[in-house]
């Protein structure tokens, strides 16, 4: 958050608390797959991407700005 | 796979860059922890696990990275931020401990020590370089909220202000900014890396006598 989509930390923070929130209420019914639904926290980790970048599909490697902090 | 190794998720060029992967998927690898979530797999099939079962606290291999990066470069500083001291990412709720398998359990456990023994390996690779090294680490009060406790999200904040409101801390943050905007060291990345493979083959955290010359 703070690195690749260069939020300001109080927006990293909200950002934050509202994934944990919706994450971590979606219990999995099937624990093989761990306690929480993987997919709820895929969609609000791309949900936050597409905000900042306009793409949620936005790749991680930066090749246009090398004077960007490295992650 | 063999946890021992770390993939690095990079969002620069480089010759190891996983190419191809999406931030989105980045941030799902990195979050993947056993029993937890389910883990992700990228590119050609590897799955891929959190790196707090191998590497809880990547103090090393961030350097390792830079010595790669800015070899001949001074080193300005290294701030390392914990998640707060060895209670916090227990998972110590009722209930829960007893479907965790043994074999798990012994490995949460090894990463609080992993955590810290990699500080004194830091403390100690550091020793006489004054105010390079710095460490955060919320140490009091965090004790049992594990990593999926939202409610008490506002317990961890009010932990970290009075943390931070101490007067070693309040200093500490003080020569942080210091060093960020005024680098003194005139080590290079190179020379402490020479310096981390005695650390690591010879001295234990008992032992520090680490020195430059």
């Amino acid at each position: 958050m703070l690195g690749r989509l260069r939020m300001d930390v109080d927006t990293a923070i909200d950002y934050y608390d509202d994934l944990v929130k919706q994450v971590f209420s979606a219990s999995n019914h099937w624990p093989g797959d761990g306690r929480f639904k993987a997919t709820k926290l895929e969609e609000v980790i791309k949900s936050a991407v597409g905000d900042v970048t306009g793409d949620p599909e936005e790749p991680l490697l930066e090749i246009s700005d090398t004077s960007a902090c490295r992650t | 796979m063999d946890a021992n190794i770390p993939v690095l998720f990079r969002t620069y060029p480089s010759r190891e860059t996983h190419s191809g992967c999406k931030i989105w998927e980045a941030a799902r690898a990195t979050s993947a922890a056993p029993t937890f979530f389910k883990h992700i797999e990228i590119g050609r099939e590897q799955p891929f696990i959190d790196g707090g079962l191998g590497r809880n606290n990547p103090s090393r291999v961030v350097l390792d990275e830079a010595y790669t990066l800015f070899r001949a470069r001074p080193i300005g500083c290294l701030v390392s931020i914990g998640t707060g001291h060895t209670g916090i990412i227990s998972i110590k709720k009722p209930g829960f401990l007893q479907v965790l398998p043994t074999e798990v359990f012994e490995a949460l456990e090894a990463i609080l020590t992993d955590c810290e023994a990699t500080h004194e390996d830091m403390r100690c690779l550091f020793a006489n370089l004054s105010n390079t090294y710095f460490r955060l680490n919320v140490e009091q009060g965090m004790q049992g909220i594990g990593f999926s406790e939202q409610e008490k999200l506002a317990n961890v904040e009010a932990h970290t202000m009075q943390y931070m409101k101490r007067k070693k801390v309040d200093e500490m943050l003080a020569l942080v900014v210091n060093a960020i905007k005024f680098p003194r060291t005139q080590v290079t990345v190179e020379q402490l890396s020479m310096e981390i493979s005695l650390v690591q083959t010879e001295l234990t955290p008992k032992y520090c006598f680490c020195s430059f010359s």
